[in-house]
């Protein structure tokens, strides 16, 4: 294992909201995915849920009720909770949960990057419309959408808040 | 017009984005509320652009739009300088006419 590598796709990793057309390869979406699943998760309950959505039509669907979506992704992974299984965390299940599919949404990103894809996380859509569109069950809740596609724009990273400012050695 | 269609018309495009905006801007951060607005108004002026109603001065807030709109994620001043600006290229516009 390489750290540099590790290193430089953490630090390249950018969020996305200008895609150029490409298919993303099969084995690649396979790839982005399996990375999500080997997140960590409280109790190794893995609640995760993820949905592709590939087809264009339903992307173009997907849009019209996600205002923080800008572009014309390739693919949209509707990264979800599952509330049953959540359930088994207790009163902190769900917000447990979050941190999850936080962490599996994180891989996801990092892994596509690596794979030359750039992403996007999106909390601003309509939980309510998508879950209509996807047919989604009850129990099932989403969480995030990331978008996922080919660019020749890779956004410039904005500037991050010092070590010194945010780290606590000890105590606070 | 049949209800396949109408996802593909722009305002149908514009409404579901406003509807779906004013119920997510119950939750999100409040600079959300002008960052919609504003995407709005690009949106806005993509439908006057295909309906042949848009002057190079329309193109011209667009293209500020766009090349701005990320402001409101990195650098909240930076963003409200550009929608002084923006404001105040649109008061020409509605002065010269």
């Amino acid at each position: 294992m390489c750290l540099e590598d590790i290193i430089r796709v953490i630090k390249g990793r950018r969020c996305v909201r200008s895609f150029r057309e490409g298919e993303i390869p099969n084995e690649y979406i396979h790839k982005i995915l399996e990375a999500g699943i080997w997140a960590p998760s409280g109790g190794n309950i893995q609640p995760w849920e993820f949905i592709v959505v590939r087809n264009r039509d339903m992307i173009d669907k997907i849009k019209l009720v996600s205002p923080g979506l800008f572009g014309d992704p390739s693919v949209i992974i509707v990264v979800c909770i599952n509330l049953e299984k959540a359930k088994r965390g207790g009163r902190i299940g769900e917000s447990m949960a979050i941190i999850d599919v936080s962490m599996a949404a994180q891989n996801i990103m990092l892994v596509a990057y690596a794979l030359g894809i750039g992403s996007c996380p999106i909390v601003s859509f309509s939980k309510t419309a998508v879950k209509e569109l996807l047919d989604i069950p009850k129990y099932v809740e989403p969480i995030l959408l990331i978008t996922l596609g080919y660019t020749d724009k890779w956004p410039n990273p904005p500037a991050r808040r010092p070590l010194e400012e945010v780290v606590h050695y000890e105590k606070y | 017009m049949k209800n396949t269609n109408i996802v593909k018309d722009p305002h149908f495009k514009l409404l579901s984005f406003l509807i779906t905006s004013a119920r997510g801007c119950i939750d999100e951060p409040q600079l959300y509320g002008s960052l919609r607005l504003i995407d709005a108004a690009a949106r806005l002026i993509d439908i006057m652009m295909v309906e042949g109603k848009t002057t190079e001065e329309l193109l011209n807030l667009k293209k500020a739009i766009e090349e701005n709109i990320v402001l409101v994620m990195y650098d909240e001043k930076k963003y409200i300088e550009f929608l002084d600006r923006l404001v105040k290229d649109l008061a020409k516009i509605i002065k010269s006419a």
